[in-house]
């Protein structure tokens, strides 16, 4: 009676399926799997058993230890959490033993197989454990990363190195002119007065500062008029002085 | 490679809607569950000889086995045992040995070792012959045993037979079996040092159970020896035997009469049975006996009876002699009021009891009767303490003692030299029914606006400036509180408290038990208050109806229950009518409507509520309308013998914020926005078709259908309808040459027409009627446009993310049983105008399309879920919030989860990136900056005056 058991027990365990996880670069350590991590092995329910699931072991293997004895062309996903497994075509005779893996593309036919894992060698005699590799393809990342706030990035900014540029500019020009040498700096003078830009811009500053913003507004003159306008208000001084003299 | 190609893509379109890490715990809770402990199979075990620490491993009434760290109560690994044998009634037996990284456990006719530290299979068995009865590890000190792996024994139960089966421990193959076909009740299984017995029931003549002992030789299994206890004057049913030991040097049966005076005990291996009078002096009837001893091979031979009576309980500590197995009355711990649970431990071969009560824990010693610690308990529960274990650690003289304690009402909690460290209420896990509740004090404010609309307009003017001036006693307060605000608000890591935006509503949840809790979504999902208010197992909520300050709960039976939302008090009750109700609806009203399971309504209703769409249970999809309650206004009867599975509609909050669909043409595709739409399924389980059909719920006209082939109509089919568009999804099988295989999600979009800025037959028609259509043909079919995309796993529900406004865009919420998640599918992916074949047109990128790829790969950032394990989850409802941005997403049914989503990232709200630090850093740079470059201008302005001149 008992021996009856033992063989029943032996015939179920017959046709196995092992899938191992090897360690790759994106998984090093298939030990750290969570325990969620199992495997199904799915088709069009023909007879009862249509959906199959094997959990992972301690030796990071999946084993389906009883197949049911039916051809049939399965779908075979890897799932955990956070990694991505390549799902496979398992094709398993009538009894019970599989006859060949294959990676299979989602989306695709189902009769474009990829890469072939194990086929079923018919000269020799039948092999009942099947042992494959799984395929990592990818893992997921679940979070955003937040921009985290650092000096550096700061510096970066084209308007802060614009701001900084204009302040050492501001702070060292004068710094600088000292420094130079009376005759230079008295060429320098003669040149930034002749040049009409800065000899302008200098007027205006000199007039009370120049109002840029009722400029942009259009409501204050042209910086250039202002500059052509200064030497007019000298003449008109002048003629004035001359009217009085009369 | 392709893979790589739709990550790259769905990358690139979708409004990336992921959390942030520091917003983990902040905006999502998650309560994993694991249902109700078996208080035999529940024990602190320590996984690893090296280490002390140990974890608390049970197995529950939902066959779901359990690693739970006792520190914090966080669950460690779990395993659902019930997918794999038979489903199973009663929960599961799970043993564990100390220092041995495994446990063993078995449900139904399904048997599995599990490592014991992080839940990997070391082996799974299954029986054909039978069920698992009972299972026992081995200790035993053979010479054979090199391996640290401990063998199992398994008693394997039919209608015939009972079969002691000794399992290897680490293949889990056969090593031995032994088989009684003599038809007696197979019992438990039991072991000593040197022998295995078996323990079943035999048939007494009359009536009753004689106990009858099989011992076995562990090592061959071979019967040694054989004895009938005369038992069948006490022992009336299998649940009359009190207790079984096992694995220690003299385990015990013990067994009482029925009314409670004496006590039989027998140290199995001996023939005798020895009697022991109860000696009851607190005057009241025994209701419980329980027997504690301890597990381990080398403890005392000590045991406790704790006899528990209506109001009170006590405890007898007994000690067996070893040599002549007879029991002698050690000491007594004394008759207290109130409840209270006993738990034994073990440190080496000494045993120690520990008894919570309701105002103390105390250790004592089974040696002596001296008490060892003593707490006060902080917190007196009004639940009953169903079962305790404990843990005793001791530290020279002084001991300290942790206990798990369940109560009756599913929750178990950890109590810590008197103080509750942590409470898990897996009552939760058998949650029907769940909503958003208002709270009174947010509705205050409202009812005084009302007043004001009502009034008139002097009236409501000095009524307004009367609530003005009452607010400034508010004054003081908000003042003293304001720079403790500022401070903190600019120093604390906290994203801004949202609370008022409607974000941390509580939720109340009524489960299978007849209880209901309320959660505090802002508070990590805390139970706030739970309240027993229906005394069943079976509690068939259809329908909780919210107004604010109560909700009211309507079950099946037709009975229903109002309940304060803020204490849990129950205000008013309806008892049941004489009917089975399949669904209740909620009315705008605050009513109900009650549909029968043939689809009528149960009650009259007249045209207000207008019409009605109801299936019935045998699979027809029925319309109503007000003018006749009686028969239907149509029928669906889907064609080719299919059957009506599900049914559903779009939400009650659907707002649609554009009418159209702008292209990058600037032209308008018109949105087909008919509200009265219904999706039925209807599968054909013969020859694996499944039909899909839109109806439009007044005419009842199949507005689209279609049919897909080589559907499994035993996996699960989810759909789901929203504004203009639907989806579902379903296991699809190879049924021609081109077919793929593999889970399926198929998106369709309705529109009013196929030619952008013609809206088809309404042409300029402001409104139309489904009933009279000017040309007969009404109301108007939509243009449909559909896209299917292979996904990687099965969809087991769907549901839709709801806005205030509908401005923010939709998310898909699908729930993944296979990997314990819950996805939100951005909808610019599921776009079903993605171009097939070919890159989009420079005007279709501008709408956002993309080239369409057949296999969408759900993307890390789209589980809401993240890093968590949210199993079993049946329902996820969705819940619009203040802010246009947010929605609540609340999902139940096995584990409980809840979060804010974002699809369109919280575009309304400072999030965390937002330093205010920063800001105000910022600002007193620049403050500092002009005030010491103001003088230097200053001065130089000065300087040049006098220079021009």
């Amino acid at each position: 009676m008992s021996l009856v058991a033992v063989l029943l027990l032996c015939h179920l365990a017959a046709a196995s399926l092992t899938i191992t996880i090897p360690a790759t670069n994106l998984l090093p350590n298939p030990h750290g799997l969570p325990a969620s991590t199992h495997a199904t092995l799915t088709t069009l329910p023909s007879g009862n058993d249509h959906l199959l699931t094997a959990s992972l072991t301690h030796a990071s293997t999946l084993v389906f230890h009883d197949i049911p004895a039916q051809q049939e062309s399965y779908l075979l996903d890897i799932r955990s959490s956070e990694y991505i497994f390549a799902p496979y075509r398992v094709d398993v005779a009538a009894d019970g033993s599989v006859l060949g893996i294959w990676e299979t593309f989602r989306g695709n036919p189902w009769d474009n197989r990829g890469a072939e894992k194990y086929v079923v060698d018919a000269a020799a005699k039948k092999q009942s454990d099947v042992v494959v590799e799984a395929k990592l393809v990818g893992r997921r990342g679940f979070f955003e990363e937040r921009a985290k706030f650092s000096p550096l990035s700061l510096v970066k900014n084209p308007m802060i190195l614009l701001a900084i540029v204009a302040l050492g500019f501001t702070l060292g020009m004068p710094k600088l002119m000292e420094s130079m040498d009376p005759e230079m700096r008295a060429e320098f003078e003669e040149h930034s007065r002749s040049s009409p830009l800065t000899g302008g811009a200098s007027n205006a500053l000199a007039g009370g500062g120049f109002d840029l913003a009722g400029w942009m507004a259009g409501t204050s003159p042209n910086p250039m008029a202002n500059a052509d306008a200064a030497p007019a208000g000298v003449t008109g001084r002048d003629t004035g002085a001359a009217t009085r003299r009369r | 490679m392709r893979l790589q190609v739709a990550l790259f893509i769905a990358a690139c379109v979708s409004p990336a809607a992921a959390i942030y890490p520091d917003e983990v715990n902040h905006v999502d809770f998650h309560h994993a569950l694991i249902g109700t402990p078996s208080p035999d199979s529940t024990f602190f075990l320590k996984p690893s000889s090296a280490s002390n620490a140990s974890l608390l491993y049970t197995i529950s009434d939902q066959s779901i086995l359990g690693a739970v760290n006792p520190r914090d109560g966080a669950l460690i690994w779990r395993k659902d045992l019930s997918r794999a044998g038979f489903p199973t009634n009663k929960g599961g037996i799970l043993r564990g040995s100390d220092g041995h990284n495994a446990v063993v456990g078995a449900a139904g006719n399904y048997i599995s070792s599990w490592t014991a530290q992080d839940g990997k299979l070391i082996w799974e068995n299954k029986f054909q012959d039978g069920v698992v009865a009972d299972i026992e590890l081995l200790e035993l000190e053979e010479a054979s045993a090199t391996s640290g792996a401990r063998d199992t024994l398994a008693l394997v139960g039919s209608e015939s037979a009972g079969i002691v089966r000794r399992l290897d421990g680490n293949t889990g193959k056969t090593k031995w079996e032994s088989k009684d076909t003599s038809g007696d009740v197979a019992f438990q299984v039991s072991s000593s040092p040197t022998e295995v017995f078996y323990i079943s029931l035999q048939s007494a003549l009359l009536k009753g159970y004689k106990v009858k002992v099989t011992a076995l030789d562990p090592v061959n299994g071979r019967q040694t020896r054989q004895y009938v206890l005369n038992s069948e004057n006490e022992i009336a049913t299998p649940e009359s035997v009190l207790y079984v030991g096992a694995n220690v040097a003299s385990p015990l049966i013990v067994w009482a009469d029925k009314t409670h005076k004496t006590l039989k005990v027998n140290v199995i291996g001996t023939k005798q049975v020895q009697t022991v009078n109860i000696e009851n002096t607190s005057g009241q009837d025994i209701r419980r006996i329980t027997v504690h001893a301890p597990h381990k091979l080398n403890s005392l031979p000590h045991f406790l009876v704790h006899y528990v009576t209506e109001s009170g309980a006590w405890a007898e500590v007994y000690h067996v002699d070893l040599m002549t197995s007879a029991v002698t009355k050690a000491y007594k711990l004394p008759y207290l009021q109130g409840q209270s649970a006993v738990a034994t431990s073990n440190i080496d071969a000494n045993v120690y009891f520990t008894r919570i009560t309701d105002s103390e824990a105390t250790i004592v010693s089974s040696a002596s009767h001296g008490i060892l610690g003593r707490w006060n308990m902080e917190a007196a529960s009004t639940e009953r303490a169903l079962h305790a274990v404990s843990e005793v650690v001791s530290k020279g003289k002084s001991v300290a003692v942790r206990a798990v304690v369940l109560r009756e009402a599913g929750a178990w909690e950890l109590v810590r030299n008197g103080q509750t460290e942590w409470t898990r209420h897996e009552d939760l896990i058998d949650a029907v029914a769940a909503t958003w509740v208002e709270q009174e004090a947010q509705e205050a404010l409202a009812h005084e606006l009302e007043v004001e609309g009502h009034e008139s307009l002097i009236g409501a003017y000095i009524h307004r400036v009367k609530r003005h001036i009452r607010d400034l006693q508010h004054l003081p307060d908000w003042l003293k509180e304001l720079p403790q605000r500022i401070v903190s608000s600019v120093l604390t890591d906290e994203v801004t408290n949202l609370d008022n935006f409607g974000v941390a509503k509580p939720v109340i949840v009524a489960t299978k038990s007849g209880r209901l809790y309320a959660l505090n979504t802002g508070k990590q999902g805390a139970v706030d208050w739970s309240v027993q208010v229906e005394e069943t197992s079976q509690w068939d909520v259809k329908s909780i109806v919210t107004r604010p300050g109560e909700a009211t709960i309507y079950a099946s039976d037709g009975s229903s229950a109002t309940v304060n939302v803020s204490t849990g008090e129950v205000i008013s009750r309806t008892a049941p009518t004489n009917v089975k109700l399949q669904s209740i609806l909620s009315l705008e009203d605050h009513s109900v409507l009650g549909i029968n399971e043939d689809g009528s309504p149960a009650t009259l209703f007249d045209d207000s509520i207008g019409f009605l769409v109801t299936t019935s249970a045998d699979g027809r999809v029925l319309g109503w309308s007000g003018q006749d309650n009686k028969s239907p206004v149509w029928e669906f009867v889907p064609p080719s013998s299919q059957k009506v599975v599900h049914a559903t509609s779009r939400p009650v909050h659907d707002p649609i914020a554009s009418i159209g669909k702008v292209l990058g043409n600037r032209s308008v595709l018109y949105k087909y926005l008919n509200p009265n739409l219904a999706l039925v399924t209807a599968v054909n389980e013969k020859n694996n078709t499944a039909g899909f059909y839109l109806l439009d719920g007044v005419s009842g006209k199949v507005l689209y259908a279609t049919t897909q082939y080589g559907v499994d109509p035993t996996q699960p089919i989810a759909s789901v309808i929203t504004e203009n568009w639907f989806a579902y999804s379903f296991f699809g099988d190879v049924v021609d040459e081109s077919s793929a295989k593999g889970y399926q999600l198929v998106i369709s979009e309705l529109y009013e027409s196929s030619a952008p800025n013609d809206r088809g037959p309404l042409d300029s028609a402001g409104n139309f009627s489904s009933l009279h259509g000017s040309n007969g043909d009404s109301p108007p079919s939509p243009h449909v446009v559909s896209q299917a995309f292979v996904i990687p796993e099965p969809i087991s529900h769907m549901a839709v993310t709801q806005t205030r406004q509908g401005i923010t865009t939709r998310q898909l919420l699908c729930t993944l049983p296979e990997s314990s998640s819950i996805v939100g599918i951005p909808r610019p992916v599921l776009d079903p105008r993605r171009p097939v074949d070919r890159d989009p047109t420079s005007s279709e990128a501008e709408e956002g399309l993309f080239r369409y790829a057949p296999f969408l790969e759900f993307d890390g950032r789209w589980f809401l879920t993240h890093v968590r394990d949210v199993s079993g989850i049946k329902t996820v409802l969705s819940q619009p919030t203040l802010l246009e941005s947010t929605s609540l997403v609340f999902a139940f049914g096995g584990d409980i989860f809840g979060t804010r989503a974002t699809p369109s990232q919280a575009f309304d709200v400072l999030g965390k990136s937002f330093s205010k630090l920063q800001l105000v850093a910022t600002i007193v740079a620049l403050s500092i900056g002009v005030a010491f470059l103001a003088p230097m201008v200053r001065k130089k302005q000065v300087n040049q005056l006098w220079k021009a001149v």
